[in-house]
């Protein structure tokens, strides 16, 4: 919390003082620190490893946490190394689920459920589940996890889709209910969710291991506690989340004073292509404490692409860490000397039932965009080029030639890309978004529980932010359609770059979606190719493109709206193509290391004629097949960098 | 299109005790623990006061009536 008193730093305790403060000397209170750690890895591993969901099994969508009691504030002291947009939501998801309810009305073995993206951010197929650890009858802990549902009924199966819109069109929503009474399973609460929700039978094995890796947790918190006392756990509990308060206040104490404006635009929502809602925030840093507020920012949208109050709170808080401290730890901590000034109905602070988050990683992902926006100006070489942008979600369902239903959701779009260049180094080139933090399914996993193959899953020649460190390149996904499907599409940020360059670096392409539609119910003789000559006889899906070529054409091209179609039905044999956008570059792109331009041609990052016209380096040969005996044409180089 | 929502700042009467401005305001922020209702200095962004703030922000369940 920021007060009129500086806070003294941890570091500035004498070992007294810290004893004092915390119930345990320093070295046993970081044992203990680690030691959640474990607990909460151990609970995700054991999940990882039992869950039935391939969004859980493939995806590692879902967290682990450990929070404070109530007179600790319920804050959020340990988590796992998993889902951002979890994790920061969690701290008032248990807090809001556990006051609601009541902390008076839980007993040992219980468990509390609640998947309102009012009372705890996300949406409603992010189910958190709460249990309390007693100690004599007191409640001194809660162990959690949030995890995603393969399903949550609503209008469309698998739920991700953008053109939902209300609370009622997206979901049933859970208020804090048990789902286990001392440790007996609530039926009530069980068939509200499997009568209101598809792949009931895939949901339940995946409840009762959830179940499983709270008791786990449960008994690894009381063997801390009966090995190190409770004082020393709960004052442990309170050194993790001061750590990190103490590591941000520094941090921002780094960052000059000053007013910073930063903005980010999302396309559209689900309706139609009218409206583009931006994202303003300003940043006022005094001192050791900053204030985001929001005002300005869009009015929530007309579907399901909003997010709330706590995506809002996470996405700045990541946002924050990767550009001032990445290595500060990850807790309630991190938003002590943090306020965020969050006016009613914007795209980021939706309201019900209207304003429905289904979508609410790319609206809180573009707070996170304009808060990059807003600092790497002034952050000069520690700042930090864009990424994709957009998870370009993918979802899709069917029947199969025997009448069976089959769904696909988030394997074969846009999902996966790359990040943008820093002072360290390239981009990464095919991870997931900022302020996500998960697995990538694996092909031969997407095409045994869907009717798909995946052709190319690849790197996109030119698609890298130019720069000294050059932005991930962007990803080009194709996968072929064995039946009839109808296919939700939500890609979001085609119209202005999202891989914004850093520090005199380039921003990355953006990228688009096309269907090839199959013929006869076959697909193409061969791989489509990845020239502008073939997107001709495509159907754009969405992306800035020439009216005539449907090839990309950011200057001059129509924007096509994702939404166009609420769902996109197609043939058996029809190929999807997915391409992202590209990370941007960071410093300027004629310091780039001419060795590593060259890497990169006979990598195909780059083109022969990209080295040139982005870095002014010749490259001589041809990479595709004589790679190892390409060569730097010194003088042609120098010719067209110029004076050094 | 609706307007853009903007947070009003309500004037309050005082200086800063931090830096001496008067220039205080209390307004709704979010931040470590959730909705607080905050009397802050624009200056220096000196917190005088901080108190709790409704669970949910400017959201209310109709089943807190009951």
């Amino acid at each position: 919390m920021t007060t009129t008193e500086p806070a003294t730093s941890i570091r500035d305790l004498s070992d007294d003082e810290f004893e004092t403060t915390y119930r345990a000397d320093r070295f046993t209170a970081s044992v203990i620190a680690n030691r959640l750690k474990y607990v909460v890895e151990h609970m995700s591993t054991a999940f990882l490893r039992e869950a039935f969901s391939p969004i859980i099994r493939d995806w590692y969508d879902f967290a682990c946490t450990i929070s404070g009691p109530p007179e600790h504030d319920y804050r959020m002291a340990v988590v796992s190394n998993s889902l951002t947009v979890f994790l920061g939501s969690m701290p008032d998801a248990v807090r809001n689920a556990v006051e609601e309810y009541g902390p008076e009305n839980l007993a040992p073995g219980d468990v509390l459920i609640c998947n309102d993206p009012n009372r705890g951010g996300r949406h409603v197929n992010d189910v958190l589940f709460t249990r309390p650890v007693f100690v004599d009858g007191r409640i001194v802990a809660f162990v959690n996890i949030c995890a995603h549902q393969l399903d949550m009924g609503g209008t469309v199966p698998g739920g991700f889709s953008a053109t939902k819109a209300n609370t009622y069109e997206n979901g049933l929503v859970i208020p804090p209910v048990l789902m286990w009474s001392g440790d007996a399973p609530v039926r009530s609460t069980f068939s509200m969710i499997f009568d209101n929700s598809r792949f009931g039978a895939m949901l339940l094995p995946d409840f009762k291991s959830m179940h499983q890796q709270l008791q786990l947790g449960e008994r690894l918190v009381h063997e801390n506690i009966d090995r190190y006392g409770l004082d020393a756990v709960l004052g442990t509990l309170r050194y993790t989340c001061d750590t990190s308060a103490d590591r941000m206040r520094d941090a921002l104490a780094a960052v000059p004073d000053g007013d910073y404006h930063g903005a980010a635009t999302l396309d559209a929502d689900g309706l139609d292509d009218s409206i583009s809602y931006t994202v303003h925030v300003t940043l006022r840093k005094r001192g050791e404490e900053i204030e985001a507020d929001l005002s300005g920012t869009s009015a929530q949208a007309r579907t399901c692409i909003n997010c709330g109050i706590t995506d809002a709170k996470t996405a700045l808080g990541v946002a924050l860490t990767m550009l001032l401290d990445p290595e500060i730890p990850f807790t309630s901590g991190t938003w002590r000397h943090v306020d965020l000034v969050a006016p009613a109905g914007t795209l980021v602070t939706a309201m019900p039932p209207e304003g429905a988050p289904m979508m609410f990683w790319e609206a809180s992902g573009t707070l996170l965009a304009a808060v990059f926006d807003a600092l790497n100006p002034v952050l000069g070489e520690r700042a930090v080029g864009g990424d994709y942008g957009s998870t370009n979600t993918h979802n899709a369902s069917g029947l199969r030639a025997d009448g069976s239903f089959w769904t696909s959701a988030t394997q074969c779009g846009g999902e996966h890309g790359p990040w943008g260049a820093t002072r360290d180094g390239d981009g990464d080139s095919y991870t997931v978004l900022f302020n996500l933090n998960n697995l990538d399914p694996a092909t031969e996993t997407i095409e045994h529980d869907s009717p798909v193959v995946v052709l190319r899953k690849e790197h996109a020649i030119d698609t890298g932010g130019a720069g000294r460190h050059r932005g991930g390149a962007a990803n080009l996904k194709d996968s072929l359609w064995l039946t009839d499907a109808e296919q939700y599409l939500s890609p979001f940020r085609t119209k202005e770059p999202s891989g914004v360059g850093a520090n005199g670096g380039r921003p990355g392409p953006n990228g688009a979606m096309w269907i090839f539609p199959g013929v006869d119910g076959r697909g193409p003789d061969a791989l489509v190719a990845t020239t502008d000559d073939v997107y001709a006889g495509s159907t754009p899906v969405a992306g800035v493109l020439d009216p005539r070529s449907k090839a990309l054409d950011p200057e001059h091209g129509t924007y096509h709206h994702f939404g166009g179609q609420k769902a996109w039905r197609t043939t058996a044999g029809s190929v999807l193509r997915c391409l992202t956008n590209g990370g941007g570059g960071w410093g300027a792109p004629f310091e780039r290391d001419p060795r590593k331009v060259l890497a990169d041609v006979r990598d195909e990052y780059v083109s022969v004629e990209g080295a040139a016209r982005d870095y002014g380096v010749v490259i001589v040969g041809d990479p595709h097949f004589d790679p190892e005996n390409l060569r730097i044409d010194e003088a042609a180089t120098a010719a067209l960098r110029g004076p050094a | 299109m609706t307007q853009a929502p903007t947070q009003e700042r309500e004037p309050v009467e005082g200086t800063c005790p931090r830096c001496g401005a008067p220039e205080l305001r209390r307004y709704p922020v979010n931040s470590e623990g959730g909705w607080f209702e905050v009397v802050k200095c624009q200056r220096c962004l000196c917190s005088v006061s901080r108190e709790h703030g409704p669970r949910l922000g400017p959201i209310q369940l109709l089943s807190d009536l009951l």
